[in-house]
């Protein structure tokens, strides 16, 4: 294998003046685009790749790398030509990879502001796609087969109106029955109810111009409850607010009881969800259609939600006990119905009553009593504080969890790469928060001054640490720190990095070995059929053990 | 000589001021007063040559006379390992010159250290939760050490069991496992839940090649390096 070596740049001794110098190693690679890193753009163009084919995968490169453009800028960019892009345009829509839009921009001197007619890829629901066996398995624990399999219906096919779902069950066993239409729908209104199933969003939202109000900072927000720190909404925020559908009518699905008998009554009429897919198809661009039709499709912020407290509960359970992670998911049962967004930074305030009423419902806290139930309480509010008490009431830091779940696998990461004293030295600089000399390092952890340095500057060019130079007469003092937010972000690329490695290595095995496939669990390679088994299953569960990293770096 | 057997080194000796000087020459005596004017510090041998102002020959030759007579002694000066540093025999070398109480002979004292750590981690994994008194106490009280440590120093010790994610440092809250500490009192809490030795648990990205991968900024799907033709994958799934 060749050896590939990048040497950093030697650093430069400055005058007898004291000041500090930057480091002089070359700077990894610029975002490509504000939001998303170069593997994550990789990544994701693997998935569209692997689930629609290269040429849509080229637009949604094309559109990852540029940001949002207008039809026949896509055109210009991917050199396919334009029935090709509309169609593939059409494919991301369809799968909810995809959000139109239409932007107002200042005109020129004298004229009047013009709008644009532009496709923005969402990349979340392209990362949702790899995770559509978590969302089944959350609805199957809690509902009965027929809703998982409605979910694996709209998975599969993206978005689907009702008629279009009902005359698919038509066709089946289930379906065949008055009784089975019925039972359709009502699982349908379950999913709808429970938030798993949503309206689509509004086919091509209007952003008029920020006004002076809206494009000064951003403030913070202290509610009583949920605080929420406001960042600068970045573009892809304001779309995906514009798009989304009143809450009222987002999860309202209206029983009826003549279904299948009357296709008129049984489609709603507020959106038209259809309009921006039949003006696609007709070659307009953002006309209006006549038919209006209600599409539903899985809601991935619900499950992202539910993932999010699943990993939690991990999360609290593997730091604390069983007992802690009773108490802390019954807290979670107790505040759901008041947590709006996903990145919540706490959960609404809760009394030690509530949740004990929470907690003897399930099955592991029946027998608790409520002084245990403070005890473990008081458990969790000690450092780590998971849970935060004012005024006799609690609340969960998700915020805090979720650091701690990215500080806990950045610095496992450390240990296996550079090995346990690197491991002090990284953790003293991050809870320490500052710059700190060498020979302090050293002094602190207890090893050797010129070891220190060693350790220190093969973090550094690993880009785990940051390095300045400070020069006084004629000594130099090398000064370190960790600067989290920009390694969570660099961590969170070599996940994507990672995540590709191990799908493309799944599909280089089986392609290896293809004619053992061929033949066969029985047949007379039976061996390496098993061998190419337990490799497939070694690294698709891995991915998927990453994938709850990513969305603990990414989405949560 | 460890600090594990024989006398205490930690405690500062007071420098010998009233013992009988032996008859010295003309420059072995001026010597011996520029090294003995430098107390606990010491000095340089390039430093004591310019200062008494005498050949280096003559300078030489009167070090190892005042050695021989037991009134200098060679000392490590940590700052500077490689110097021949001197010091008057009656005084110990400051904090300074040896590193401080963790410095045995120029080096390190990592058995010292190591033996510290693991009986504080002990003593914490039994109590569960301790204050810096109670570990100063419970430590000073173990037979197999020669030498009061002092506060200051198991704190410095407990540090490092902290960055190593054994113990953590906790405010008493009163209640609980805390009850027997006042309230808002720091102490140290065991961790419980480290992975196997010690380790931390391993993470997600951890667990596989690229995660620990000193190549993974080379690494391209097509290039040279690449999951498909990476010898540490080949090694990870070859079980």
């Amino acid at each position: 294998m060749a050896q590939l070596h990048v040497p950093k740049n030697p650093t430069q001794p400055s005058s007898s003046v004291s000041h500090s110098l930057h480091s002089q190693k070359p700077k990894k690679q610029a975002l490509t685009t504000a939001m998303v890193s170069q593997y994550g753009i990789k990544y994701a163009v693997h998935i569209i790749t692997n689930h629609f084919g290269p040429l849509v995968a080229k637009v949604c490169d094309c559109l990852l790398k540029k940001g949002p453009l207008p039809l026949r800028e896509i055109v210009r960019y991917t050199e396919l030509s334009e029935t090709l892009v509309r169609n593939c345009l059409l494919v991301l829509i369809q799968h909810n990879c995809l959000q139109p839009f239409l932007l107002e921009e200042e005109g020129g001197f004298g004229e009047v502001n013009k709008v644009s007619s532009l496709y923005m890829v969402l990349f979340d629901n392209v990362l949702h796609r790899v995770r559509f066996s978590k969302f089944m398995a959350i609805v199957s624990q809690e509902f009965n087969k027929l809703c998982v399999d409605l979910i694996e219906t709209l998975l599969q096919h993206g978005r689907l109106s009702s008629e279009q779902i009902f005359d698919g069950f038509r066709d089946s066993t289930e379906g065949s029955s008055s009784g089975g239409m019925e039972a359709l729908q009502e699982n349908i209104h379950k999913l709808v109810m429970a938030r798993y199933v949503e309206r689509c969003p509004i086919s091509e939202p209007f952003l008029a111009l920020p006004s002076e109000e809206e494009a000064a900072p951003a403030r913070r927000r202290g509610a009583k409850s949920a605080k929420v720190f406001l960042e600068p909404e970045t573009l892809e925020q304001r779309v995906l607010a514009a798009a989304v559908p009143p809450e009222g009518m987002r999860f309202s699905f209206e029983l009826n009881p003549e279904i299948g008998a009357d296709r008129e009554k049984a489609e709603n009429s507020s959106t038209g969800d259809k309009r921006k897919l039949d003006a696609l198809e007709s070659g307009t661009d953002g006309g209006f259609v006549d038919k209006q039709v209600v599409l539903w499709r899985v809601n991935c912020e619900e499950f992202t939600r539910r993932l999010r407290h699943k990993i939690c509960i991990e999360i609290v359970r593997t730091r604390l006990d069983d007992e802690a992670a009773t108490v802390f998911t019954a807290m979670l049962n107790a505040s759901r119905s008041e947590e709006k967004k996903i990145k919540t930074a706490s959960s609404v305030p809760l009394s030690e009553n509530s949740i004990y009423a929470e907690v003897i419902k399930s099955e592991k806290g029946r027998n608790m009593t409520l002084d245990y139930v403070i005890s473990v309480l008081v458990g969790l509010s000690s450092s780590p504080p998971f849970v935060r008490v004012v005024d006799n009431s609690y609340s969960i830091d998700y915020k805090h969890i979720i650091e701690v779940a990215q500080t806990d696998e950045v610095e496992s990461i450390v240990y296996k790469k550079y090995g346990k004293d690197a491991y002090r030295m990284f953790r003293l600089l991050s809870k320490t928060g500052r710059f700190l000399e060498t020979d302090k390092i050293s002094d602190s952890i207890f090893v050797e001054k010129k070891e220190t340095a060693n350790i220190l500057s093969k973090m550094w060019q690993g880009d785990y640490l940051q390095m300045e130079k400070l020069v006084a007469g004629p000594t130099q003092f090398l000064l370190w720190k960790v600067n989290m937010i920009n390694l969570r972000e660099r961590v969170l690329d070599d996940m994507f990095h990672a995540s590709l490695n191990l799908s493309l290595r799944v599909a280089y095995e089986l392609e290896q070995q293809k004619e053992i496939l061929h033949l066969g669990v029985d047949g007379p390679m039976k061996e390496k059929y098993e061998k190419l088994k337990k490799v497939r299953f070694l690294l698709e569960s891995s991915r998927m053990k990453l994938d709850d990293a990513i969305m603990i770096f990414h989405d949560f | 000589m460890s600090r594990l057997q024989g006398p205490s080194s930690l405690k500062r000796k007071r420098p010998e001021l009233n013992s009988p000087v032996q008859s010295l020459t003309e420059h072995e005596r001026i010597l011996y007063d520029v090294i003995r004017s430098k107390q606990d510090i010491g000095i340089w041998t390039r430093d004591m040559k310019k200062e008494a102002k005498l050949p280096d020959n003559v300078v030489n030759k009167s070090l190892k006379a005042l050695q021989v007579k037991n009134l200098i002694k060679e000392v490590v000066n940590i700052q500077n390992k490689g110097r021949k540093h001197f010091m008057a025999t009656g005084f110990e070398p400051s904090k300074e010159i040896s590193g401080g109480a963790w410095y045995l002979e120029g080096s390190l004292d990592t058995e010292f250290i190591e033996s510290l750590r693991q009986l504080c981690k002990r003593q914490i994994e039994k109590k569960g939760v301790a204050t810096l008194e109670e570990v100063t106490d419970l430590i000073n009280s173990y037979p197999a050490f020669n030498v009061d440590v002092t506060k200051q120093q198991i704190e410095e010790i407990l540090r490092t069991l902290i960055w190593d994610n054994a113990i953590m440092e906790v405010k008493s809250n009163g209640m609980g496992e805390f009850a027997s500490i006042p309230f808002g009192k720091v102490c140290y809490r065991y961790v419980s839940k480290g992975g196997l030795g010690g380790e931390p648990r391993a993470g997600a990205l951890a667990s596989i090649p690229c995660g620990v991968c000193p190549r993974i900024s080379h690494c391209t799907p097509d290039g040279v390096i690449s999951p498909k033709t990476c010898v540490y994958y080949q090694k990870w799934l070859d079980f």
